[in-house]
């Protein structure tokens, strides 16, 4: 009879790699001292309650280890700034070009633009990756290899849109989602390919 | 002793269930038993962010022991109350017991 999954789910999203092994051990030894003494129903209703009071003190655990603040911090600075002045930059050069009423800027200047920007974001999002995963922050040794490229592919990804969404709200669909998805990939292979070495 | 190293109330809840408990003490441990003792209903999570700020403050220190089956096949965080975590405990008792001290109990009156 295992607790609640929702419940668990919760815990090893929240509490982080690190502490929910340990923290689910303690929950899940004392939930089959409560499911003894006073029933399956109990033992559930007990863990649920439990994982749901300390989701505050859980987050809290986590920003002070420095697991999000590291990956908040490097998917900002090295993701998303650069790319947002880039974007300011491209922006900047469109304005600069004339056009007559009735046309329309050529599909393949659109396309270029994306790629010059999909490959920064490639090239940043390698860097950002790559310097975390030689780092030797306390945070950074407790992560797996893994756990920190999902992390920083995700932060990065979350930096861009905001990024994007601040910078330059008017870009076509196509060309943010080619962004939010070009950052992680590359924070992912860098990871893959460090790891494969 | 500054500011940042005094013990909060429920600090000192912890440390001393840790002290109590000695080798015993791990977060489900010293949560029962702070819930037993002071019939507080305590959350797993308060009880970890304690003890890991105690570790920072240098009063406890942890190690980690291998998975057991009854624990689903996870590891155990272990806590031990250090040197300087006994004499901070004296100290709290001291000053306690300074300020208790000419005091008659049960209290009665109050502000209205």
């Amino acid at each position: 009879m295992r607790p609640p999954l929702l419940a668990q789910t919760v815990l090893m999203a929240l509490a982080g790699p690190g502490e929910a092994e340990y923290i689910a051990g303690d929950l899940e030894e004392e939930f089959a001292m409560i499911r003894e003494a006073r029933g399956r129903a109990a033992a559930r209703r007990w863990y649920a309650w439990q994982v749901a009071r300390s989701i505050c003190a859980l987050l809290q655990l986590r920003i002070r280890s420095g697991e999000l603040t590291q990956a908040v911090l490097i998917a900002s600075l090295g993701v998303a700034l650069p790319l947002l002045l880039l974007d300011r930059l491209w922006t900047f050069v469109y304005s600069q070009i004339p056009l007559k009423d009735g046309l329309h800027r050529a599909a393949g200047f659109l396309v270029f633009n994306a790629l010059c920007v999909c490959a920064c974001a490639a090239v940043l999002g390698a860097w950002a990756a790559s310097n975390w995963a030689a780092s030797n922050w306390p945070a950074s040794k407790r992560l797996g290899l893994k756990s920190r490229a999902l992390a920083l592919a995700f932060a990065a990804a979350v930096a861009v849109l905001v990024a994007l969404w601040a910078g330059a709200a008017n870009a076509p669909a196509g060309y943010v989602v080619a962004l939010a998805l070009a950052v992680p990939a590359s924070a992912l292979l860098t990871f893959a390919w460090r790891k494969s070495k | 002793m500054s500011k940042g190293e005094s013990l909060g109330e429920f600090e000192h809840l912890t440390l001393l269930a840790v002290f109590r408990l000695g080798d015993d003490a791990y977060g489900m441990r010293v949560r029962r038993e702070i819930a037993e003792r002071t019939k507080r209903d305590v959350t797993i999570g308060a009880v970890y962010t304690t003890l890991e700020r105690l570790a920072a403050k240098g009063l406890l220190k942890s190690a980690l022991s291998d998975p057991t089956p009854e624990r689903g096949g996870r590891a155990k965080r272990s806590f031990r109350v250090t040197g300087l975590g006994i004499a901070s405990l004296n100290r709290a008792r001291q000053e306690l017991g300074s300020m208790l001290e000419g005091i008659a109990f049960p209290l009665s009156g109050g502000a209205r």
